[in-house]
């Protein structure tokens, strides 16, 4: 099947005066697909939003979105996307349901396709008990509903979704990607960062590994998983057991324990003393991110 | 259906109204209050030490000046703190960019609406003033309101300027200090600036609001009108205006985008 591209970026640049967050990325956003953006903090995740926003200039390379090329962007094609950002910013003085209706004007929106939409959005994101509070007397997970809710005013195509389930518990989490899944199944296009590998895991097919402006990897969660850390991992505490050395496993020094990584679980544990001590686990996205990104803390 | 930058533009001064609502009582009691309370000292204190002033009464002098002070002091308020909020702490701008509005139309949504609240303080100082019988003429009261406005698009557009400037909220101090101040106290809003040593008037005719008030002062006593004064003055306001606005448009594209 031909795959049509919504965003296709090409040796994507962006500076800030001599720093470069964004090292000439290229990558594409297939229609009706649900690609994850993941990094550590700083890696440059939410600067590659902002350009695909037109938030931001474009220092380098090409990005195009709808086929066209961000900096041309035309009204009609920025009514097609949404965006929820990292950072809230809502309407703080004015009602849930009037920031809504605000932000439908934004678009052009006739008043009776507002007012049709508003209750609809409400009912989805579970907020219309709330219709009428104030932004401010909402909790912090409300809020990020509301931004959710808003994103979704003009019927976009393409939805951006900055961190769309930063500080939420795990109710309102669960809540959030089953509505993102419906939206995939309408045919909806979501471009995703998230810091919840589970999270990426469940709803992303397919996701780009970012660190310092560079992608690492790409591929669907379980290519990702069989290519780096195989299926299985072994943490092994020091001193490692003699029938370890010499053998040639996939392995990472932690510090306390060594983490090998391994196809299959029988050999490896055949190989061990009895009185080895290991924690066996099936490897997941998080070993995947951790293995290429690198465990040290990002400090400013 | 109006053109799509029309209703860009009206989309963003409607939010600006929206809030307003909520917030009125605070609101009222910044732009209209405040120059009202300086319209009672100067009737009350000053008024009855001077009993006229270029020819007419103190209250007849004042009042115009009154209204574009309160014009002024309206629209530079809403397009610095206000709009300074809504760029830098609220994020609002951010999400406005997110929509199709455009940045120019953006700014201009917030300077007309900034020009809307200026002439809601203006006719609150005009009806007091004429109640207090410092408007001799009311049809040139009403012909100076729409003068008013474009004047306030002004003020708005320089409030912009310093918006695009600031770091910080700090930064309006400066802007109150060295433009707004000066405006009450240098422009004839409640003495005439013939009084000034000439280097001094010439600062005057450098700031708008001089400018603005030689127009509506005539206008609200009912002296007959030089429409050729009247002509410059009003050009002079307007190429000040056009060539904030783009200064305040070029810089906050530079600062959201770059
Ligand atoms: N306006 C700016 N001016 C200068 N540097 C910036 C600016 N915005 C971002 N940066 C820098 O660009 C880099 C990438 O930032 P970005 O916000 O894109 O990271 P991120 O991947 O979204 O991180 P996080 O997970 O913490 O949200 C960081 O080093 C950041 O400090
Ligand atoms: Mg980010």
């Amino acid at each position: 099947m031909e795959m049509t591209s919504i965003i296709a970026a090409r040796d994507l640049v962006k500076r800030f005066g001599s720093f470069q967050a964004v090292k000439g990325i290229s990558f594409e956003v297939e229609q009706g697909h649900c690609i994850g953006l993941l990094g550590p903090n700083g890696a440059g995740k939410t600067t590659t939003m902002r350009m695909i926003m037109g938030l931001s200039t474009v220092s380098g390379g090409t990005l195009e979105v709808f086929d066209i090329p961000v900096g041309a962007m035309t009204r009609g094609i920025k009514s097609k996307i949404g965006l929820v950002p990292q950072e809230s910013n809502l309407d703080s003085d004015i009602t849930v349901s009037e920031n809504l209706k605000v932000y439908g004007r934004y678009f052009g929106l006739a008043a009776n396709v507002i007012g049709e939409r508003v209750p609809r959005l409400l009912e989805f994101m579970q907020l219309h008990e709330r219709a009428e509070s104030r932004v401010t007397q909402l909790s912090g997970g409300m809020k990020r509903r509301l931004i959710i809710a808003r994103a979704l005013i003009s019927d976009p195509e393409l939805i951006i979704l900055d961190e769309p389930t930063k500080g939420l518990d795990p109710q309102a989490r669960v809540l959030i990607w089953n509505q993102l899944l419906e939206l995939k199944r309408r045919g909806k296009t979501l471009l995703l960062t998230t810091h919840n590998m589970d999270e990426a895991q469940r709803l992303c097919d397919r996701i780009i590994i970012v660190d310092h402006g560079e992608i690492l990897d790409e591929g669907s969660p379980r290519d990702l998983i069989d290519r780096h850390v195989l299926g299985h991992v072994f943490e092994v505490g020091k001193p490692l057991p003699a029938a370890l050395n010499g053998k040639h496993w996939e392995h990472e020094d932690i510090g306390d324990a060594v983490l090998f990584y391994v196809r299959s679980s029988d050999d490896f544990v055949a190989g061990l003393p009895d009185s080895a001590d290991f924690i066996q686990r099936p490897a997941n996205l998080e070993d995947v991110f951790l293995r290429l990104t690198g465990r040290k803390l990002r400090e400013n | 259906m109006l053109a799509a930058p029309i209703t860009s533009t009206l989309a963003v001064t409607w939010r600006q109204y929206v809030v307003w609502r909520k917030l009125l009582r605070s609101s009222i009691a910044t732009n209209v209050l405040n120059p009202i309370l300086f319209l009672f000292a100067f009737g009350f204190g000053l008024g009855r030490f001077i009993d006229s002033m270029q020819g007419v009464s103190y209250m007849a002098f004042v009042v115009p000046g009154m209204i574009g002070y309160a014009a002024m002091f309206a629209a530079s308020f809403e397009t610095t703190i206000g709009a300074f909020s809504r760029f830098y702490q609220q994020r609002n701008w951010d999400a406005v960019l997110s929509t199709p509005v455009k940045l120019r139309e953006l700014l201009f949504g917030e300077v007309l609406w900034a020009a809307l609240k200026a002439m809601i303080s203006a006719v609150c100082v005009l009806v007091v003033g004429w109640l207090w019988g410092g408007i001799p003429s009311l049809s040139g009261a009403l012909i100076a309101l729409p003068i008013v406005f474009v004047a306030a698009l002004g003020f708005a557009s320089y409030g912009l300027v310093a918006t695009s400037m600031a770091q910080g909220y700090e930064f309006f101090s400066y802007f109150f200090t060295f433009w707004v101040t000066p405006m009450f106290v240098f422009c004839g809003v409640f003495f005439e600036i013939d009084r000034f040593p000439i280097y001094i008037q010439a600062i005057s005719w450098v700031l708008p609001m001089t400018h603005l008030i030689a127009i509506i002062r005539p206008l609200t006593v009912g002296l007959p009108v030089d429409m050729a004064m009247m002509a410059f003055h009003l050009g002079y306001s307007v190429a000040l205006t056009i060539a904030a606005f783009a200064i305040a448009f070029l810089q906050i594209r530079r600062r959201m985008f770059d």
